[in-house]
């Protein structure tokens, strides 16, 4: 219970101080943020939107302000006519962000799904051809940038093949029934990460086949499929499952690659837009949002992980 | 299931009968105390460098050779020299890897296109290792109150994705963005600075801790050594190896981010300085006509980023660095 206190103080912080991190981005704008805002406003205008922004107040005060409105929901309008002039910046959260996680969620789903047979069975074969094969392929996946499988995808299966379209710009489309739009996309993220989980997954086995019950296991006459599937990857999960949450970060930041690449209407592509517009004030709200997400799914896997080992818990009520 | 697989001492000896020295009780004892945790492990798997890594090497020599020597190449200028008849065609003679969508010759542009993505891959590592390098240091030896903030301070930078920090200082630093003409090396190179000094921050802590807990740290602390004298002699040498396989493969992880950052429209200005993130960007439109652009420029980052992961992983298994004590 003690830890549990001390993880969620510390999630406070962190929570905190990210937050404070997207606010004080706008100070780091050279020069008047205004400007960029509304490059062209008269005097009053600029005068009446400093105001707005309590870009007048003590540093502080202003933070407290915008984290007030942040959590209640008010992240801001979009400024000027140009683009997206008057929108709440909410109101596209609302529509990107679940787009995003659903990637996001797709994503780790194939990775795992592809690499956790790859990884028991490259175990158990250690040493062999396939294995030697698996490995090497792995290790070229995890020198493939996402944004260059996906480019690689959009020219041969999108382009030259015509199997799959290029890009969603302009559509309203939904991650769940337009799938044919979130293939290639889910492809090009999952990649590098089944690498990832396969070579892990892997050397965790290894090592887990030596063990002493694996070897009474076998004595008993069970047969091997189910030693490698059910005693020898249930060890490997718990570090799955922290790789898996860890990874969460490095998912995020290909799917706004990604989704940029492919004009999709998600989180990555609203941050895109907002900043090659300049709206610092929804660029402030997206870039809190990305890192609270990351911040509350790794405290969620803090959290399952000493539900699920209860070793960790009594290892660190006794130190 | 499997042969039984030989026993960690059992594999110990057959690698020391293979290197040739003499298996006996007493090396493997020697082996244990020299070791710091892990290390026995790490004699188990120290492998030659193999093949590999010399294919790896010499891929990155010729790269930064070429990026040095790009301006006594026989190579047209990749800026000012075009042929705009000549746009979006192909391989052909004269133009070895064909001309872009603004009809420069591709072959000059990836050899210029070295230099950006190259000084900002090795530049930003290199502030993240010295800046990282010292916070580390400072935290993983002096505990307690330092150790605990630093410490604090490494885990809320890790809090945000990698690529969106970056992206959010590139963004909000670079006044050239807010222009629409791109940003500076400089700009991109200190954001992913930013970005690497709590990774090497982190992991340089995890070191230190471990080692400044050692007999030697001890004894020179005993004969009255200096608290820099005891981090600069004694326990920097020993962490600098976990360091460097880290750094090689940031490094890559920043040439990769350059990239991404030229597609999120934060990357170094295509028109002045071309990069391969931003060749890439380029060759976007022409896809269907012209995927030579993209496949070409994406091969050069794959094959440096292949070289350099391979590089630290060979470091990394010869100094048995883990990672679950990053």
């Amino acid at each position: 219970m003690r830890t549990f206190v001390t993880k969620l103080l510390r999630f406070i912080v962190v929570i905190i101080a990210v937050t404070f991190f997207s606010f004080s981005l706008i100070k780091l704008v050279p020069g008047d943020p205004v400007n960029y805002i509304i490059p062209f406003g008269s005097g009053a205008i600029k005068a009446q939107l400093r105001h707005d922004l309590h870009l007048d107040d003590p540093f502080f005060v202003q933070y407290w302000h915008w984290l007030r409105n942040f959590f209640t929901g008010d992240m801001g309008r979009y400024y000027g006519t140009s683009f997206g002039g008057g929108v709440s910046v909410s109101n596209q959260l609302w529509k990107a962000l679940p787009f995003s996680l659903v990637l996001i969620f797709y994503a780790q789903v194939l990775a795992l799904a592809i690499a956790i047979p790859l990884g028991v069975v490259t175990a158990y074969r250690a040493g062999t051809k396939f294995d030697g094969a698996s490995n090497a392929i792995a290790f070229g996946f995890l020198a493939l940038p996402s944004y260059v499988l996906a480019f690689f995808l959009a020219i041969w299966v999108a382009v030259k093949w015509g199997w799959l379209p290029v890009s969603a710009a302009g559509k309203e489309i939904s991650p769940v029934t337009d799938w044919q739009y979130m293939i290639l996309p889910t492809i090009s993220l999952a990649a590098a990460q089944v690498a990832v989980y396969m070579r892990l997954l892997r050397s965790d086995v290894v090592a887990t086949l030596r063990e002493d019950f694996i070897t009474t296991a076998q004595a008993k006459g069970i047969p091997n499929r189910r030693i490698l599937f059910r005693h020898a990857l249930r060890p490997s999960s718990l570090t799955l499952l922290t790789v898996a949450g860890l990874n969460v970060g490095a998912l995020i930041g290909g799917a706004v690659v990604v989704e940029v690449i492919f004009e999709l209407p998600g989180m990555g592509y609203a941050l895109f837009q907002a900043i090659g517009a300049k709206q610092y004030v929804a660029m402030q709200s997206y870039i809190a949002v990305i890192a609270i997400v990351y911040v509350v799914i790794n405290f969620v896997v803090d959290i399952l992980y000493s539900v699920l080992d209860p070793r960790i818990r009594h290892a660190r009520a006794a130190a | 299931m499997p042969e039984p697989l030989p026993s960690p001492a059992e594999e110990l000896a057959t690698e020391e009968a293979r290197e040739g020295l003499p298996v006996d009780a007493g090396t493997r004892e020697i082996a244990a105390v020299v070791a710091v945790p892990g290390v026995t492990a790490a004699r188990r798997r120290k492998k030659p460098f193999g093949i590999g890594a010399w294919f790896a090497l010499g891929w990155l020599v010729f790269v930064i050779g070429i990026a040095l020597l790009a301006p006594i190449l026989p190579l047209k200028d990749p800026i000012n020299w075009s042929d705009p008849a000549l746009k979006l065609q192909g391989p052909q003679w004269g133009h070895l890897l064909g001309l872009d969508q603004g009809g420069h010759d591709m072959l000059s542009l990836l050899v210029w296109g070295a230099r950006p993505s190259l000084v900002i891959g090795f530049g930003s590592i290199a502030i993240g290792f010295v800046v990282g390098g010292t916070f580390g240091l400072i935290a993983g030896y002096f505990r307690g109150f330092i150790g605990e903030l630093l410490g604090g301070l490494f885990d809320i930078m890790l809090a945000i994705p990698a690529v969106i920090l970056a992206l959010a200082i590139v963004a909000a630093t670079s006044a050239s963005v807010t222009e629409n003409t791109g940003s500076h090396i400089t700009n991109v190179t200190i954001a992913l600075a930013i970005v690497s000094v709590p990774i090497l921050g982190r992991i340089t802590r995890a070191s230190a801790l471990s080692w400044s807990d050692r007999e030697f740290v001890l004894a020179a602390r005993a004969q009255g050594a200096s608290h820099f004298r005891i981090l600069w002699r004694e326990i920097l040498p020993n962490v600098l190896p976990a360091m460097f396989s880290i750094a090689v493969l940031g490094i890559a992880v920043a040439i990769v981010a350059e990239g991404a950052l030229a597609i999120l429209g934060a990357g170094v200005n295509a028109a002045s300085t071309p990069s391969w993130g931003n060749i890439i960007v380029g060759g976007q439109s022409s896809l269907s006509d012209a995927g030579y652009i993209v496949i070409e420029a994406s091969i050069a980052i794959f094959l440096t980023v292949l070289s350099l992961n391979h590089l630290g992983d060979a470091l990394r298994a010869r100094f048995d660095v883990q990672e679950a004590r990053i």
